[in-house]
């Protein structure tokens, strides 16, 4: 009898739908809310600016046309291509150097020593300062898109992976010194793991700083990619159409940002979760 | 020749802006080979410090260790450590961390599977080899460790507080396996212990350490026979661990 009423409550306890869905109901009120909130924007935003002039505000609903239109005519995916495949190559470039010089400071003090003052001093600048006489040494063609999202990205990287390189802790390199690993063991085995999450969030802030310079050397060299379209188009007074590659740039800011956690997650799987 | 000798052992740390802090001052040891000591002392004597000093993690301040009469100079192969804490690679699984302790001595990782399943096996995680250690237990994360360093089939193996940070039952059931395996392997045994009861069960001599500095006050031989793990609980009752026991209690009172 008792044993029943115990088999009963347990699979009760073990079954119960509203308990277990509680938490996603919660979630589900939220995100509504959150749509909710977006289309009374857009909707005060359409309304506010109907009666605006159009050649300096663009509507949503001018917005969403424009974007369909540079959609079909194939304009918005060249662009988006086109800024891609030098941000891509920059921030790797970026991503690479930035790791092999933290990890060679992080571990060697001469190299820290001589380094550290110009990396502080060029990671604290407003480096859109350097980008003129950049453009003097590396004209305006992709060469020089490259070096600018380089030089945006590659600062963070470099001060995150030597925090976490010099953070090691201290019990983990006395495992590999006890059982004599060698040099090679202890940066691949020991370093290397420790200072992934400081390298992630580096890369994290690189990828933020990379697309800011993509699209500012896009205004200011050659004009071309998504931000090109965004200059010609608003100097041409075409505000909706200029609206479109924003658009773009934000989705792949936010795409792009959750891919590097993403992986971040697959390499640190081995953390208490 | 003892298979461990350790003379006249001192080692100072500095301190800045003070006068240096000596941990351990003229320790003097032999150790035979196939002997279990076990240290004790109050926190502080540098038990901890003598043992990083034999396996080459510190360097003594003056003062020599040999082992086989060659004198030690650095880490080495015929050494096995097993940490107090923080003693596995969080990032590698249990076969992964006995595998970096078997790549760091050179064996070829064909072979790292064999030796791995069978260390497992002898601390009883035989199939845990996948797990990483925040998926183990704390006694299980211990018990890798020492799976570890059986792994290089060290000379000596050195223990530094190894069930420390177990709960009671936990510890206990480590201590008897312990037991067990140290009297099959007849390896030579330094391990640390906060805990009176733990030394007197396992060692053939209990070395009693005082802080301050830190020194060997007193060696105390273990007279009850091997093996003892087949007593059980009834090792507990000889007369011998009843009075050693007693013994090692007074004088470690009398330290702090
Ligand atoms: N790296 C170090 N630097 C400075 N002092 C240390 C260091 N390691 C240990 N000591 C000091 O040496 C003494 C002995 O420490 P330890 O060997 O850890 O003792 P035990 O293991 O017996 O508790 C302590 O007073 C401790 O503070
Ligand atoms: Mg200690």
């Amino acid at each position: 009898m008792q044993r029943s009423a115990q088999a009963s409550a347990v699979s009760k306890s073990a079954g119960e739908p509203e308990a277990a869905s509680d938490p996603n109901r919660q979630r589900r009120r939220e995100r509504l809310l959150q749509i909710g909130t977006l289309v009374l924007l857009l909707a005060v935003w359409e309304f506010a600016a109907r009666d605006a002039n159009k050649l300096l505000v663009a509507v949503p609903s001018d917005i969403a046309v424009a974007t369909w239109e540079l959609l079909l005519n194939g304009e918005l995916l060249s662009a988006t291509l086109d800024s891609m495949s030098t941000f891509v190559l920059g921030f790797v470039i970026a991503s690479i150097i930035g790791i092999v010089v933290g990890f060679a400071m992080g571990t060697n003090r001469t190299v820290e020593v001589i380094l550290d003052p110009y990396i502080n001093a060029l990671y604290a600048m407003p480096l859109v300062a350097l980008i003129p006489i950049l453009m003097l040494w590396v004209g305006i063609g992709f060469l020089a898109k490259i070096t600018i999202i380089i030089l945006f990205a590659v600062f963070p990287v470099i001060i995150n992976t030597v925090t976490g390189v010099k953070n090691v802790d201290r019990h983990y390199l006395d495992i590999g010194k006890a059982f004599m690993a060698s040099r090679f063991m202890v940066y691949r085995q020991i370093i290397a793991p420790y200072a992934l999450p400081y390298v992630a969030s580096g890369l994290r802030i690189a990828l933020g700083r990379g697309i800011i310079a993509m699209i500012v050397a896009e205004f200011l060299t050659s004009i071309s990619g998504l931000g090109g379209l965004i200059i010609n188009y608003t100097n041409a007074f075409e505000t909706a159409k200029a609206f479109a590659p924003v658009l773009v740039v934000a989705l792949l800011a936010n795409a792009l940002t959750v891919l590097v956690q993403k992986v971040e997650e697959r390499f640190g799987r081995w953390r208490r979760r | 020749m003892p298979k461990l000798s350790v003379r006249n052992l001192t080692k100072r740390f500095p301190v800045s802006g003070g006068p240096s802090m000596t941990a351990l001052d003229g320790v003097d040891l032999d150790v035979e080979e196939g002997e279990f000591i076990a240290f004790v002392g109050p926190s502080g004597c540098g038990k901890t410090t003598l043992l990083r000093i034999i396996q080459g993690l510190e360097t003594a301040t003056s003062g020599e260790i040999r082992i086989d009469g060659k004198p030690v100079t650095g880490p080495g192969h015929d050494r096995g450590f097993v940490f107090q804490q923080y003693g596995l690679l969080p990032w590698l699984t249990a076969a992964q961390n006995i595998g970096f302790a078997l790549e760091a001595k050179g064996i070829p990782a064909a072979r790292h599977g064999e030796t791995t399943e069978r260390v497992l096996a002898t601390v009883g995680l035989k199939g845990f080899g996948d797990r990483f250690p925040h998926q183990l237990s704390g006694g299980m994360q211990q018990r890798v460790g020492i799976a570890r360093a059986l792994a290089i089939e060290p000379e000596i193996m050195l223990l530094d507080e190894p069930f420390g940070a177990l709960d009671a039952l936990t510890r206990e059931i480590l201590q008897n396996e312990m037991l067990g395996l140290t009297e099959r392997m007849g390896k030579t045994i330094l391990f640390v212990t906060h805990s009176v009861d733990e030394a007197v069960c396992l060692a053939d001599r209990v070395v009693v350490m005082s802080p301050r500095p830190g020194r060997i006050r007193e060696i105390v031989p273990i007279d009850i026979p091997r093996p003892r793990a087949s007593l059980g609980e009834a090792l507990r009752d000889t007369p011998e661990y009843v009075a050693k026991r007693h013994q090692l209690w007074t004088q470690l009172m009398d330290l702090v």
